[in-house]
């Protein structure tokens, strides 16, 4: 499968000027957030890359993507319909084509030489299907991720065959349909916030919108695995998300703390703590 | 050797596997009998799987209690090890059986190290049993991330945004779920003990309805009966209110949520946990309800939870609370979005959340029901069944069949709209009025099973194929079919199985309906565990209106009848009901129609009124306001401005009572002065459970052989042809004590224990009165003499007594029969603290089940509460009347006979009147044997004491030498507990009396009794002298205090008494013990005990010494 295209969704009523907040790269070179992703996504090796904003953000995006803000294609979502409109406003961007899609408010940090974007890519194009990233996480978080059931593909451990899909699972609900083999007791594969796509979702996301106005994204996923072959992969990785209340900040730290300047931000950070 | 006994156990051949186990030990030798359970013993303990390991644990038991002992190379008496019994007491059943079994090996084995065996095994196997099914109830997938969770900041539960959004008026929206009870059409052989459904899957089957109802004649169409309610509120605290019990509390507390028996909530806070609102696992972290509810609900916010039961009774056996637990649990589910479906039915897999969740909840409250009980949260008529544990199941490998059952609901092609109908048109629901405990009914059933007793065996295998006509019956509209079918089930199966399913009450009812009704009466239908109280009578359909105004009367009459032979805890009531084709299902009140409950209202209102307007909050008065216009618009708040009245103002109800009481005071000889006495002593702590003790430098040792003589093993034809004369002669007469409650008989009920048709002998229910008589008929026909019988009565017995003997026409007995009412009375008190922590925490006693125990912490702490709030020492008069006095102890059972003229008239017919045998009323085996008598007077004594070797049962003092002296102790007076232990003779209280020594060590004469004499003073002087010397025990009883709809609280009070055995510590009168057979010595103190009774050949022992007619 050959993956050229990729879409950060961005146009979220909460989510609009995240993207534009200016973030210390690892190497010490102030960027926007969205120059951060943008990257992320270069180094997976695609090139083509859509944004989904709201309607009169261009401008703004176009600024915080700096040089590369030639290589974008911005989509208007023209009502505020949620995620899967959002996804499915870039139809025609994706014309066909398998893409990578991330949120625009997370930011993903490897543990190894590979980014997790193009870590992502890689087990798609070798596995030939569409892929989600998924990290391990406690059911006490249950509450703010969509999550996945399913079986490992082959004993390969990381890689899972997706059985189920549910938005924001109660523990009781995940305990009776989420159950991963070889996963710590009350840890769920929930989505890491970016996905490698095949056509067909977006074949399916139209179906699902000429029946319904509004529609959950974790329903076009659920379908998707019923349909054709579909895994989750657990990265090397971690990601941030920045939406959250301090997570800007936990970002922050954490670029900094895996980076050129970790020295100076950990003296600062015990500089802190014993003042106050 | 080869265990046969294990073949049975691992064998895959049914034909093996489901052998009786009585048929092999019949053949086997006792030697035999001892290597099966040498051998079982080591299987057990090395077996992996739970099946197997009950099994042998049943075997085990059942041969200790039932084959050893009827051996005769099995020797009677031995000692049980004191340490022994105090691991039992610790529920340390491993460690209890290695002392017991090294005992045996030591002093070889006995009867008494049998019956202490038995109950080890008996007791570990259903813990082990019970153990299962909890780890069960965990494993559910569902239900166990609730154990993992610790701490607020991990609750992953979010109350749904459509409860958080407010309405216009300012109200936030309720949330209400509607279930109907279930009813089971077939119950088939109990087959719905977890334990059963989990060891024989293909065996638990039963057909259950859910159904709506209405009090006939009360309510105007059913409805479902049990509603729980749910809404945001703007404090940070959990508040339960229980509408049925009338309590409420706002809980801020997270361990308050855990404590379960403070107060009625228990069933709310079980629904919370099990729920996941306040999960299992963060019990005793110490951490913050008001952090918890603000991750599910905001900070500031909490929740108000209401349960509702439409004025159904408790024991309707139509599983009331099990279903109010399911409602509560699942409005708690969907308002956290672990139901998809947050209004309307629930789909299949929610409802089967539900019922995982509905047993983890029975199991943290401490109850426990069966897998069938929340079948009202199913729609209409389903067959629920038991399914084999398949790979991957928590239970595989571990059980046979899973812990929770299929569900499959008949759709109206399998059973047409038109049968449904026809069964509501011939169905007549009622509740008898009884409430009984099945727990001892379901040990019962379980040990039975795992027995394969061939009868019950077989009665098993018919239940089932009755599941299969009633269904047929059902799918064919043959109601009348219906009817034939579940009477054949009642009458065969059940009771084959468990006798005791059936009552006297029962069958009074049942031969009443069938001849006034005739053919157009159908049939009878046992509903739950055991009848007397939820029934069914099927009648045809033209006949039903007027079925169900004669059920009411005939219950009602006899009720009135038997009420102080049985234990009713209400007035029966006769049902309207309604298949439910919904089963639980919920709606969302908001706006003007978020009310809760009118009886909610009822309930809060009145305190909300007495306060400052102003301080209430906003939405209390908004909901004030609204509630107040609903009062004036709404049909069903009609009245309630009335019941608000009268809550506010309570009219005086106490008077009439308190006046009731005191005249039975004054009537029944009640002794104010020394009333006040006690109460002084009570008060300061001169006397008291501590102080009944005989003193801890008294030397306790076990008697002597001659201490006793052996009369156990032998005929002496002498001996027997000695008595015999004197019976002939009429020199005997019989006193069966007959004026104690028997509180451990019904738990403090009231009821009059004498009067209670206990058991069917030859083909009939019969009374301990008739089998009392029926015991003196016979030796009277062998004497050729009417031997006199006198019951001794109390306040509490003596009118029903004499009352059921009129209506019975004294059973038809020849001979003399003499009533011989008590002269003395006690009020009972309020306990000391003192006593209670001493009964609780100094006595040895049985620790319940891990839950069960908390439970009961729990509640003690709420018990010691009540002593404290109400006055310790205070006279408890906050009951019924007759419920606050109590008897003095048997001691005076016999000056009775002095004072209240009994004697004198009997001495008046018989002047050469001698010896008078003495027993409690639930000694059973006690007559007045030729031998025994005729020992009595060839050996002069004054008293002659019947003993029997001991069983670990046998509890309550004994035959010793208190400082080289033997006599009798109770056990309240042991000073050490293990002093019992050492003791080889058990205290039956039956007691050969000659009438004139006894008079002499009263310092009186026969002469005094003669009408000429005038001796009254006399009389009453030496009593009092004698009295002087007999020690008071201070005892604790429970009692009962019934309230609501079949409601009941038992409540410990103080008493005090003077006991018949203390005869034998005086010096001056020559009291003597004989050793008696077993059988003719045990006593029947606990229905529990029945069974064994029956299955040992007590009971037809028993008959073989009655003649009936």
């Amino acid at each position: 499968m050959d993956i050229r295209k990729a879409l950060i969704t961005a146009a979220g009523k909460n989510q609009r000027t995240l993207p534009l907040q200016s973030l210390v790269d690892r190497d010490g070179v102030t960027k926007t957030a969205l120059a951060i992703i943008i990257e992320e996504i270069l180094s997976a090796g695609i090139e083509k890359i859509g944004v989904v904003i709201s309607p009169g953000d261009e401008a703004a995006y176009r600024v915080a993507a700096g040089t590369h803000a030639s290589r974008l294609t911005f989509i208007e979502q023209s009502e505020p319909r949620g995620y899967a409109h959002a996804i499915h406003s870039a139809a025609e961007f994706c014309d066909g084509d398998p893409f990578l899609l991330l949120v625009g408010d997370h930011l993903y940090l490897s543990n190894t030489e590979k980014g997790c974007a193009q870590q992502l890519v890689e087990i798609a194009r070798a596995e030939n299907c569409a892929v989600s990233a998924v990290q391990s996480t406690h059911e006490s978080k249950l509450p703010y991720y969509g999550a996945v059931g399913g079986q490992l593909v082959n004993a390969v451990q990381h890689l899972y065959q997706v059985e189920a899909v549910l938005e924001k699972p109660t523990p009781t609900e995940a305990e009776q349909k989420l159950d991963v083999p070889g996963l710590r007791a009350g840890y769920y594969l929930c989505f890491f916030g970016m996905h490698v796509l095949t056509p067909a979702v977006q074949r399916i996301l139209r179906e699902l919108f000429t029946d319904n106005d509004r529609v959950n994204f974790r329903t076009a996923l659920a379908h998707l695995a019923e349909h054709e072959r579909y895994l989750a992969a657990e990265l090397a990785g971690r990601r941030y998300d920045f939406g959250v209340k301090y997570g800007l900040l936990t970002a922050q730290l954490a670029l900094a703390l895996s980076g050129r300047d970790r020295d100076e931000v950990l003296r600062g950070l015990v500089e802190l703590m014993a003042t106050n | 050797m080869s265990s046969s006994l294990i073949e049975i156990i691992t064998s895959r051949d049914d034909a093996v596997r489901n052998r009786s186990l009585d048929e092999i030990c019949r053949a086997a030798s006792f030697a035999d009998l001892l290597a099966e359970c040498a051998a079982l013993d080591a299987f057990r303990r090395q077996s992996e799987n739970l099946y197997e390991r009950v099994r042998a644990l049943f075997f085990l038991y059942a041969i200790h209690r039932f084959h050893l002992p009827e051996r005769a190379e099995l020797k009677t008496g031995g000692r049980i090890p004191f340490h022994g019994y105090e691991q039992l007491l610790q529920r340390r059943f491993e460690e209890a059986i290695e002392i017991f079994s090294e005992a045996q090996k030591t002093d070889g084995p006995s009867d008494a190290l049998s019956s202490a065996l038995a109950a080890a095994y008996h007791r570990l196997a259903f813990q082990t049993l019970a153990d299962q099914v909890r780890r069960s109830v965990r494993t559910v997938r569902g239900n166990q991330w609730m154990f993992r969770m610790g701490h607020p900041k991990d609750q992953p539960l979010r109350v749904r945004r459509e409860l958080l959004t407010k309405a216009a008026d300012g109200s936030y929206p309720i949330l209400r779920e509607r279930t109907p009870v279930r009813m089971d059409l077939t119950h088939s052989a109990w087959s719905d003990i977890f334990f059963l459904g989990m060891d024989y899957p293909e065996g638990a089957k039963v057909l259950n309805v859910s159904v709506d109802l209405g009090v006939h004649g009360r309510d105007a169409a059913p409805q479902p009966p049990v509603s729980a309610w749910l809404r945001v509120i703007e404090q940070p605290v959990l508040r339960l209110v229980s509408v049925d019990l009338g309590a409420r509390a706002d809980i801020s507390e997270l361990a308050e949520v855990f404590d379960f028996a403070k107060d009625y909530l228990g069933l709310l806070k079980a629904a919370v946990i099990a729920s996941g609102l306040v999960p299992p696992g963060i019990e005793g972290s110490g951490q913050s309800l008001g952090g918890l509810l603000a991750e599910m609900l905001g900070p500031g916010r909490g929740l108000e939870l209401v349960s509702s039961v439409n004025d159904i009774p408790k024991g309707s056996r139509l599983a009331v609370s099990t279903n109010l637990l399911a409602a509560l649990i699942g409005v708690c589910m969907r308002a956290t979005g672990q139901a998809e479906s947050l209004t309307g039915p629930l789909r299949e897999s929610e409802r089967r959340l539900v019922l995982a969740r509905a047993l983890l909840g029975e199991w943290i409250g401490g109850s426990g029901g069966g897998w069938q009980d929340s079948g009202g949260v199913w729609p209409g008529i389903k067959l629920i069944q038991g399914v084999v544990a398949a790979a991957g199941d928590p239970e595989s490998g571990i059980s046979r069949g899973r812990l929770m059952p299929a569900h499959h609901v008949f759709d109206t092609k399998e059973i047409p709209a038109e049968s449904r109908q026809r069964l509501q048109d011939s169905l007549v629901l009622v509740h008898g009025g009884m409430a009984q405990n099945v727990g001892p009914i379901l040990e019962m059933v379980t040990e039975k099973y795992l027995l394969r007793s061939a009868s019950e065996w077989q009665g098993r295998q018919e239940a089932l194929g009755i599941l299969a006509q009633v269904l047929d019956a059902l799918r064919d509209g043959d109601i009348a079919k219906v009817g034939a079918v579940t009477t054949r089930n009642f009458q065969g199966p059940i009771q084959t199985i468990i006798p005791w399913a059936s009552t006297y009450y029962t069958e009074r009812l049942i031969e009443q309906v069938r001849a006034e009704f005739g053919a157009d009466f159908w049939g009878f239908w046992m509903l739950g565990g055991m009848s007397g109280g939820g029934m069914g009578f099927i009648f045809a359909p033209a006949r039903k209106a007027e079925a169900q105004q004669r059920l009411q009367a005939i219950m009602s009459e006899t009720k009135r009848e038997l009420q102080h032979a049985l234990p009713f805890a209400m007035e029966p009531v006769v049902y309207d009901f309604a298949i439910n084709e919904n089963g639980t299902f919920a709606d969302l009140l908001a706006g003007g129609n978020a009310l809760m409950p009118a009886g909610y209202y009822a309930l809060t209102v009145p305190e909300l009124l007495r306060q400052d307007q102003r301080t209430l909050s906003p939405l209390r008065r908004a909901e004030l306001d609204k509630f107040g216009a609903a009062c004036r618009t709404r049909p069903e708040l009609r009245g309630m401005v009335q019941t608000l009245f009268d809550a506010m103002l309570p009219r005086g109800k106490a008077d009439a009572a308190s006046e009731s009481l005191a005249s039975l005071l004054q009537e029944n000889g009640f002794d104010a002065k020394q009333h006040e006495q006690i109460r002084l002593q009570l008060r300061e702590g001169r006397i008291g459970l501590a102080q009944n003790r005989l003193p801890t430098n008294a030397v306790i040792e076990d008697v002597h052989e001659d201490d006793v003589v052996d009369l156990g093993h032998a005929r002496s034809a002498r001996l027997e042809a000695r008595g015999l004369a004197a019976l002939r002669n009429g020199e005997a007469a019989v006193i069966s004590l007959a004026a104690g409650a028997g509180s451990r008989w019904t738990q403090g009920a009231g009821v009059v224990k004498a009067l209670h048709p206990f058991a069917k002998l030859a083909g009939r229910h019969r009374t301990f009165l008739e089998t009392h008589l029926a015991k003196s008929r016979r030796i009277s026909r062998l004497a050729g003499a009417n031997l006199p019988h006198i019951f001794t009565t109390s306040y509490l017995t003596h009118e029903p007594t004499a009352a059921f003997l009129a209506a019975h026409a004294d059973y038809g007995y020849e001979g003399p029969l003499l009533l011989s009412r008590g002269k003395s009375v006690g009020l009972r008190m309020v306990p000391t603290e003192r006593d209670l922590r001493f009964a609780w925490e100094e006595m040895p006693q049985q620790m319940l089940d891990e839950r069960q125990q908390k439970v009961r912490d729990s509640l003690r702490t709420a018990l010691i509460g009540w002593a404290r709030g109400a006055g310790e020492s205070s006279d408890y008069t906050d009951n019924l009347p007759l419920q606050c006095l109590h008897p003095v102890g048997h001691w005076f059972e016999v000056p009775n006979l002095f004072r209240n003229g009994t004697l004198a008239q009997l001495l008046a017919q018989r002047p050469q009147l001698k010896t008078l045998l003495l027993h409690n009323i639930d000694t059973l085996g006690a007559d007045v044997d030729p031998m025994l008598l005729g020992h009595h007077l060839e050996s002069g004594a004054t008293l002659t004491f019947e003993v029997i070797t001991r069983r670990l049962e046998d509890r309550g003092g004994g035959l010793a030498r208190v400082n080289g002296r033997p006599r009798l102790v109770e056990g309240l007076a042991m000073p050490r507990e293990e002093a019992e232990f050492a003791l080889t003779y058990y205290n039956t209280l039956t007691t050969w009396i000659d009438l004139d020594r006894l008079l002499e060590a009263f310092g009186l004469t026969r002469e005094d009794f003669a009408p000429e004499a005038n001796a009254d003073e006399k009389i009453t002087t030496a009593i009092r002298n004698l009295a002087a010397k007999m020690p008071t025990y201070v005892t604790l009883k429970d009692v009962k205090k019934r309230w609501g709809h079949g409601q009941e609280d038992i409540f410990p009070v103080t008493q005090f008494e003077k006991l018949w055995g203390d005869m034998s510590a005086l010096l001056e009168i020559d009291s003597r013990f004989v050793v008696v057979p077993r059988r003719r010595g045990q006593q029947l103190k606990d229905q529990a005990q029945l069974d064994g009774w029956l299955r040992d050949g007590s009971a037809a022992y028993v008959e073989s010494l009655c003649a009936w007619e």
